[in-house]
């Protein structure tokens, strides 16, 4: 018997008929981890939540809280005895209460409990909501309404929180401030949390654990630096969109060859035959400027990203290859100039398909 | 369990309306006296071709009333023309039927024109000048100034959601205020009048009580005749057919239309608010003008006249037993309030809980029943109880169950619930609508039971469209005739029926008092709603 918090195994997760995730198996092995799954829009994140929620049945496999069975083929318990809390995506509010008589609905929940209760005043203030308290949902914008859900969400102290794109209408101004805050509160209260987004960096930063959705399947389920660098198959590769694939051949444990960039070093992750032909992933970390290389490229592209530029440079064999350069860097380069490349290369993770 | 439930209330529901439409096509082939053999080849064409020009004059007048007034208020500044806004939708107050008396007492020989025309050039025979509205064209002038609300709230709708970059798309191609109107504003807004005139042709189709008045022979009327003169219920039957085969194409009509006018406007390439023009000169005094004739026309001149004559024979006013009237009022309206709002719940929140395709094609069916005429209904609901007495409960052995049902408040409610409940049904669904389906799941997840979330969330919410809805049966309750004087208990008499009566007896002045009253409690309510009904957002 499993002793995680949360296990969902072996679940079919569908709307109606339709089946939009086959077959998945995560866990949650201790009360007050957060994690986050990650998929483009459509893929059926927000089916999992609801699935999870009882708002949806499910045909196949198990959902646990706890020890506690809450859905099955045969068993559903309704939404309303799940203690689970989902925060939608979409204006959920009671249109014909206030901002205020919304989010204390959330505490009379709670008012028989003898569980340690969040601050009120603090939760509207590390939300930044106490401006809005007397308004009516018509009257805020998407992005307050939403941080007036996650408030009613979080004072209900649920077992598990259920943060559908908690943050996709928000400002960015404020983003970055509730993220923190967000985290901060969660941590505090020891709230279990899945967080569904499609945002790599929010998943990253609020996930211990991170779920990639693809093709109706859970790809990956791994912590963010792993599911980063060392994705597990092209789709998760091409999903976070940092590297390319170019072909290479295995010349020892520790080294393999491309035509465009010569002898490349490092610690294979998974062992390939010497002598195979692999897709080698190169991410823009893994390559480093250097003017005084005899291996240059020519510019294509220059992504200004703030801390960084992301330079795209054409291989002789037509390879679109990016390099990451920190924008402090001494000198810049324009589009069409040659860029050196240091050498040799050394990448500590190697990843092949 | 989901199943027997909300599947059961809405089985019986859609049932029940459907009762009227399945006796009408069974007994369409049933035989007849030979009255029917006669009318086949005597009057039933008369009263097709009296319908059909009925009709299309009531159209042509209502779109042009309608159409035109919903376009001065929507695009232009003048005076008065806040005044106008809700002021033109008065005309509701006024049945058909109370019209045409106004109509008959004003322009009658030595009628109330003779009056003021004695009084104010002394006496002569001023009887050969007044123009004469009976008839045919008094049927046309006192339905379409009834009915032309309709086109007007609609057209207005349709005319406020229209985006002011429509019409800077019109200035940029140079187009003039005319090109604009014939070749934008008017197209933009078809689907919109369409279901306006829609809406004015099934009711002029059901017209019984100003055409009946006018001595005028078309569908409506040949269904009463058949049933009151000649005690022929299956031709009523026959005749009712063939009316409700105009209806429902009408009906299936006005659905599209509505459903394209709701999607007809591309509001998420951005909807930018409409600068009215100011009008000066004589445009502003015409544009005036022609809302005004409309407004008094329609309303004022009618309350004048009804008006007039309580106070030239105030002895009606003593002779009518006012308390009665208000009580039997009060009654009807109460008894069918309850019902038609607990039914109309039900079936409201089973179609949003259970989300199911065939649940909502029965409740699609249910509100049919708006759509067929209150004479039909009557009758087809006679023909039925008549044939379930013979056919089920006598053969069962128990005694006849007629009085129950005919001439009793039990039936006239029930025919009510039929006939309104279209009204209650979407004016709650329509205020569901303003509540996102996750508002309940948000409910749930806070801990809240099904019950509670209707007890506690819906309820509050839906407030305002209750009492919504309870304001418009009042309103189609106290205007009601048909239905009524059909299927009331003996003595038993609201202000509809006893202007009828009055009328039908050529006692005009009688009538005036229970009409005035009926026009000032029908606008009332029309003022208290008018603002859910001229909604801007």
């Amino acid at each position: 018997m499993s002793n995680n918090f949360f296990d969902v195994n072996n679940v079919d997760f569908s709307i109606g008929n339709k089946i939009k995730v086959k077959n998945v198996s995560f866990s949650i092995k201790n009360r007050g981890e957060t994690i986050c799954l990650l998929g483009p829009s459509g893929i059926g994140k927000t089916t999992i939540l609801r699935s999870i929620a009882g708002l949806e049945k499910i045909n196949k496999g198990e959902i646990k809280l706890n020890g506690k069975l809450l859905s099955s083929e045969k068993k559903n318990v309704e939404p309303e005895n799940r203690n689970i809390s989902l925060s939608f995506q979409e204006n959920s509010l009671f249109p014909h209460y206030n901002v205020k008589k919304n989010i204390l609905l959330g505490a009379e929940k709670n008012k028989d409990n003898n569980t340690k209760y969040i601050n009120y005043d603090e939760l509207i203030s590390l939300l930044n909501i106490s401006q809005i308290l007397n308004k009516y949902p018509h009257e805020i914008s998407a992005g307050e309404a939403q941080r007036v859900s996650l408030a009613r969400s979080l004072i209900t102290q649920p077992d598990l929180l259920l943060l559908d794109e908690p943050l996709s209408n928000v400002d960015q101004s404020f983003k970055e401030e509730i993220q923190r805050n967000l985290k901060k509160i969660l941590k505090d209260l020891k709230i279990t949390t899945i967080i569904v987004t499609h945002d790599s960096h929010e998943a990253f930063y609020l996930g211990s654990k991170c779920g990639i959705i693809l093709n109706q399947e859970l790809k990956q389920f791994d912590d963010p630096y792993n599911v980063y660098h060392l994705p597990n198959s092209i789709e998760v590769v091409n999903f976070l969109n940092r590297g390319i694939l170019i072909p290479a051949q295995v010349t020892s444990p520790k080294s393999l060859e491309n035509e465009d960039l010569g002898t490349i070093t490092g610690n294979f992750i998974k062992p390939f035959p010497i002598g195979s032909k692999v897709k080698l992933l190169i991410q823009p970390e893994d390559l480093h400027h250097d003017d005084t290389s005899n291996l240059k490229m020519e510019v294509v592209d220059r992504k200004f990203r703030g801390t960084n530029f992301i330079y795209t440079l054409k291989a002789p064999s037509n390879a679109l290859i990016p390099v990451f350069v920190h924008s402090h860097h001494i000198h810049q380069h324009e589009i069409d100039e040659k860029f050196g490349i240091k050498r040799p290369i050394h990448i500590d993770h190697i990843v092949c398909f | 369990m989901k199943f027997n439930s909300w599947y059961l209330s809405s089985l019986l529901i859609s049932f029940f309306v459907l009762i009227p439409i399945i006796t009408v096509f069974t007994s369409f082939f049933e035989s007849t006296s030979n009255y029917f053999e006669i009318l086949k080849n005597t009057f039933l064409i008369e009263y097709i071709l009296n319908s059909l020009l009925l009709l299309f004059s009531v159209l042509i007048l209502t779109f042009f009333l309608g159409t035109g007034s919903a376009y001065l208020v929507s695009f232009y500044k003048f005076p008065g023309c806040n005044f106008f806004k809700w002021g033109l939708i008065l005309s509701f107050a006024v049945p058909p039927y109370i019209y045409a008396y106004s109509l008959t007492a004003f322009f009658e020989n030595y009628g109330t024109a003779f009056t003021i025309l004695k009084n104010l050039f002394g006496d002569a025979n001023y009887n050969k000048f007044i123009p004469k509205f009976d008839g045919m064209f008094g049927a046309i002038i006192s339905i379409s100034f009834s009915l032309y609300a309709y086109v007007y709230i609609l057209a207005r709708s349709s005319f406020l959601y229209q985006s002011q970059n429509l019409i800077d798309l019109g200035k940029n191609l140079s187009f003039s205020k005319f090109q604009s109107l014939h070749k934008i504003i008017l197209p933009a807004a078809r689907p919109a009048i369409i279901a306006g005139l829609s809406l004015v042709a099934m009711e002029t189709l059901a017209e019984f009580g100003a055409v009946d008045f006018f001595s005028i022979n078309t569908l409506t009327t040949g269904i009463y005749n058949s049933w009151i003169t000649f005690d022929d219920l299956a031709f009523a039957n026959r005749i009712s057919f063939f009316l409700l085969l105009f209806i429902f194409s009408l009906f299936i009509l006005e659905n599209l239309s509505r459903k394209r006018a709701k999607y007809h406007f591309n509001t998420k390439g951005g909807f930018k608010q409409k600068e009215k023009i100011k009008l000066e000169g004589n445009k502003a005094f015409f544009a005036s003008l022609f809302c005004f004739l409309i407004f008094f026309v329609g309303f004022l001149f009618p309350l004048s006249q009804m008006l007039y004559w309580t106070i030239k024979f105030p002895e009606n006013l003593l002779d009518l037993e006012i308390t009665d009237l208000v009580l039997n009022t009060v009654y009807l309206v109460m008894l069918s309030s309850v019902v038609l709002l607990i039914f109309s719940l039900i079936s409201n929140y089973g179609n949003r809980v259970s989300n199911n395709k065939i649940l909502n094609l029965l409740s699609t069916l249910s509100i049919s029943g708006y759509a067929i005429p209150g004479v039909i209904l009557a009758i087809a609901f006679i023909t039925f109880i008549a044939w379930f007495d013979e056919s089920i409960v006598k053969l069962l052995g128990f005694s006849s169950i007629k009085k129950i049902f005919i001439g009793s408040i039990l039936g006239l409610v029930l025919v009510y619930f039929i006939r309104f409940y279209s009204l209650a049904f979407n004016g709650i669904k329509s205020g569901y609508e303003k509540m996102n389906i996750s508002v309940d799941e948000s409910a749930y997840l806070l801990g809240y039971s099904k019950r509670k979330t209707f007890i506690n969330i819906h309820v509050p919410f839906l407030r305002n469209s209750l009492l919504f809805v309870i304001i418009l049966i009042s309103l189609e309750i106290i205007r009601e005739l048909p239905i009524t004087l059909i299927l009331r208990p003996f003595n038993f008499e609201t202000f509809a029926t006893t202007a009828y009566i009055s009328a039908s007896e050529d006692l005009l002045e009688a009538a005036a008092v229970p009409s005035l009253f009926l026009i000032l409690i029908a606008s009332l309510f029309i003022i208290i709603t008018s603002k859910y009904i001229l909604k801007e957002k």
